[in-house]
């Protein structure tokens, strides 16, 4: 609420205290400006100094602000390209990796005594595959607490795992059931602590890629930069047209070369912004965003073929495996899930055929199951066994075309990362460079006519 | 002065719809994280027995006189119809090596119990080639899958009692077994009394549990209970419990796969097997006595022991058959 004291006077309000519950409306004007400034306003070449003040400040804030606003961009979408969507993909590898050493030992052991060569290979390789990624995310994921919880988790317990893993073989070697029981241990060792780990890893460096594409497409960076190039063009502008009308000159060429120097490194800084940020968008739905759900299919599909083999191998154990084939399955199939996102992210990115190969695949695969389950559940087991090859092939048929969609993804994502970086090239250096040259520029303008008073 | 200020006006108009547009979706990453996110269902836990008394848990119905000749059942028979089906589907035990259990090396389900459910559909058909399904089940589905049909007998190491009655009819017993002690072999623990306050393993839920629940407050082992009783197997060897007490039939098998292991002190209690049966096939229930018994005159109950099982211990004689009605 504004309540206007008419009574107060200049010295009043240079040394008293506002009423309780007023403010101060008129005071501000002249009482609080200091001594230094009254006098130069009295004269034009005072003023013109006073001006010369402003355009200097001016130009200080726009450069800070600009350049502050054109480095947050710069900042997250460098790191979108170079940090974060590489660790994505190492939390992606190590993630696929476990799930599949799991499905690929589960299968092993169902066939028969003897784990064919290739199955074997698969696993160690998977292991490899984990290994490295461990290694790399320990080396950056750095600071996060839960990401070193996370990964000290899988560090400690993946050694655990292989071991169980080697006895599960050694007894199913030897024809023994406790070779299962091994398993079943090993199995739930994975799915309750590695699995979980790897899927907040995973959640995390997804989580921090996401971020990094907010901060990199923030529009309060780009109205802030928008608003400092406009704040600093009305003051050249109002600096020119003090000028004019004290001179009765038209034209300040100094000045006016400032002012378009200004005007140029803005849209220069908007374009820049915008196209990186078109691109970042870009990297993001056709790149990262098919990397991520291409992946979570993976992760799932090993999860629903190691289901369907620890349904044989621990039938008549544990009830919990087809429960969760039928959990994955449905994560995967129903309207809104992960098939239905990569067909839309397919058709988005052009990419139709390999999805429909996909799909496919898929329903092939759910068939082979569902002949599987069906014959496992009328008593005839061996036969179930026999067929379950079949299904494993499927299997890893779909991982190796989706591993193929997720290298095209990533292609994408790299080719439209570097777009979005290249965009800010040598905006770093010329905001504060052209906004100090259109400085000089302006105070030289400034000069001439404050000289035309000496 | 107006103009400047309205083309500036405009560009950042530009500007904030530009950046409109060019924002980011999170809707991929969120599906991806739902559907990552899918969690196991859990099984629901198995209810504990309730205890029934009766008069002989172990007297079954008295077989027929004569055994009607293999592919030769009476009409009206549940064993017609089960030849008619063309197969004897059975309910059996797929983790009790050498009693019932998956072979991994062929991906058959082997054992004496499941040369038992052979010799019935041999009974019935003349031969079991062709004539047998197995279908594994689990503790919890023992009883259910018989009574709700799924299965046509469960041949599963199912101990009989009288609770276990009132759900189902049993055939006479065809294997005895007691309630033994395993431990390392390196041990020199004589009974389960000189285990008081170390952990003793069995399958959760089970009849050794509560034997142990039962002993006195001195002599008491620290019951631990494991979703399967090959899981107290897996345990011991990684030392985490001290001992196992469970079913002879299955500790003999433990033995088998681990020669560090062995299985001491005097029994616990009787642990008698009998076939499961709905309770609407008792002319089934006394045909399968009948095979028993025959099985029993014509030695082929020992050759079954001694082939599976007489490696690992003292040849059992068959268990006499009582019967009620």
């Amino acid at each position: 609420m504004w309540v206007v004291d008419e009574d107060v006077t200049l010295e009043g309000l240079g040394t008293g205290v506002a009423p309780a519950g007023t403010r101060r409306r008129r005071g501000v004007r002249i009482g609080a400006v200091p001594a230094w400034v009254r006098d130069r306003l009295a004269t034009t070449p005072g003023r013109l100094v006073l001006v010369s003040v402003l355009v200097v400040v001016g130009a200080v804030c726009f450069g800070a602000i600009a350049t502050g606003a054109e480095q947050s961009r710069e900042r997250a979408a460098k790191a979108a390209r170079s940090q974060t969507e590489p660790l994505l993909v190492q939390a992606k590898n190590l993630y696929t990796s476990l799930s599949d050493a799991n499905a690929t030992v589960a299968t092993g052991l169902l066939s028969g005594g003897v784990e064919t060569a290739a199955n074997r290979d698969r696993y160690l390789s998977d292991l490899v595959v984990a290994s490295g990624a461990l290694s790399a995310l320990t080396q950056e994921a750095g600071t996060a607490a839960n990401a070193q919880a996370e990964l000290r988790t899988i560090a400690t317990q993946l050694p655990t795992y292989a071991g169980l893993i080697e006895t599960a073989r050694a007894n199913n070697r030897l024809g023994f059931p406790v070779g299962a029981a091994y398993l079943r241990q090993a199995s739930s060792l994975m799915t309750s602590k590695l699995l979980p780990a790897a899927d907040d890893l995973y959640t995390t460096e997804a989580q921090r890629l996401n971020q990094d594409y907010h901060t990199g497409s923030a529009t309060s960076t780009l109205v802030t930069f928008a608003a400092a190039s406009a704040i600093a063009l009305i003051l050249l502008l109002l600096a020119q047209w003090y000028v004019t009308r004290i001179s009765r000159r038209t034209l300040n060429v100094p000045m006016v070369v400032a002012t378009v120097a200004v005007a140029g490194v803005s849209v220069w800084g908007i374009v820049g912004l915008v196209s990186a940020q078109n691109a970042l968008r870009t990297a993001q739905r056709n790149g990262s965003d098919s990397v991520e759900a291409l992946s979570a299919a993976t992760v799932l599909l090993s999860r629903a073929q190691g289901d369907l083999s620890l349904v044989l191998v621990n039938r008549g154990t544990d009830t919990t495996d087809p429960l969760d084939f039928t959990a994955v399955s449905g994560a995967l199939e129903r309207p809104g899930g992960l098939i239905a996102e990569i067909s839309a992210l397919a058709q988005r990115t052009g990419t139709t055929a390999a999805a429909e190969r996909f799909r496919a695949e898929y329903a092939a695969y759910q068939s082979r199951a569902g002949q599987i389950s069906g014959l496992e559940n009328s008593g005839q087991l061996t036969t179930a066994i026999a067929l379950a090859p079949a299904s494993a092939t499927i299997s890893e048929q779909m991982s190796e075309n989706l591993a193929e969609q997720i290298e095209a993804a990533q292609e994408r994502f790299s080719r439209a990362a570097a777009n979005a970086t290249s965009s800010f090239d040598g905006l770093a250096f010329a905001i504060p460079l052209i906004t100090a040259l259109a400085t000089v520029l302006a105070l030289i303008g400034l000069r001439q006519r404050i000289n035309e008073y000496r | 002065m107006r103009r400047p200020l309205g083309y500036l006006a405009g560009l950042a108009l530009l500007a904030a719809s530009l950046a409109g547009c060019g924002a980011s979706s999170d809707r991929a990453l969120n599906q991806t994280l739902t559907a990552l996110a899918t969690r196991a269902p859990t099984a629901a836990a198995s209810k504990p027995t309730p205890s029934r008394s009766c008069a002989n848990a172990k007297a079954s119905l008295r077989p027929p006189a004569t055994l009607p000749a293999p592919d030769h059942m009476p009409a009206g028979s549940f064993m017609a119809e089960i030849q008619k089906q063309g197969y004897l589907i059975a309910g059996v035990n797929a983790g009790l090596y050498k009693f019932g259990y998956l072979n991994p090396a062929t991906g058959n389900i082997e054992g004496f119990e499941i040369d038992l459910v052979d010799d019935l559909a041999a009974a019935i058909f003349g031969t079991a080639k062709n004539h047998v399904r197995l279908v594994a089940l689990t503790v919890p589905q023992r009883l259910p899958f018989v009574e709700d049909g799924k299965v046509d007998i469960v041949v599963d190491a199912i101990t009989v009692t009288c609770y276990r009655r009132t759900l189902a009819d049993f055939s006479a017993v065809y294997y005895d077994a007691t309630q033994r002690l395993m431990v390392p072999v390196d041990s020199n623990v004589q009974n389960i009394d000189a285990l008081a306050g170390k952990r003793v393993c069995a399958s959760a839920q089970s009849t050794p549990i509560e034997v142990m629940n039962a002993m006195p407050g001195g002599k008491r082992p620290v019951p631990v209970g494991m979703p399967q009783a090959i899981d107290c197997l897996v345990a011991m060897e990684q030392g985490r419990v001290d001992g196992i007490s469970t079913d002879s039939s299955i500790l003999l098998g433990f033995k088998a796969q681990d020669p560090g292991t062995k299985i001491v002190g005097p029994s616990l209690g009787d642990v008698p097997y009998g076939m499961a049966i709905n309770k609407d096939h008792q002319d089934f229930v006394r045909f399968v006595n009948g095979v028993l018994v025959q099985l029993e005159r014509d030695g082929a109950w020992r050759r079954l022991y001694v082939h599976w099982l007489g490696q690992f211990g003292a040849i059992q004689t068959p268990p006499a058959p009582e019967y009620d009605g």
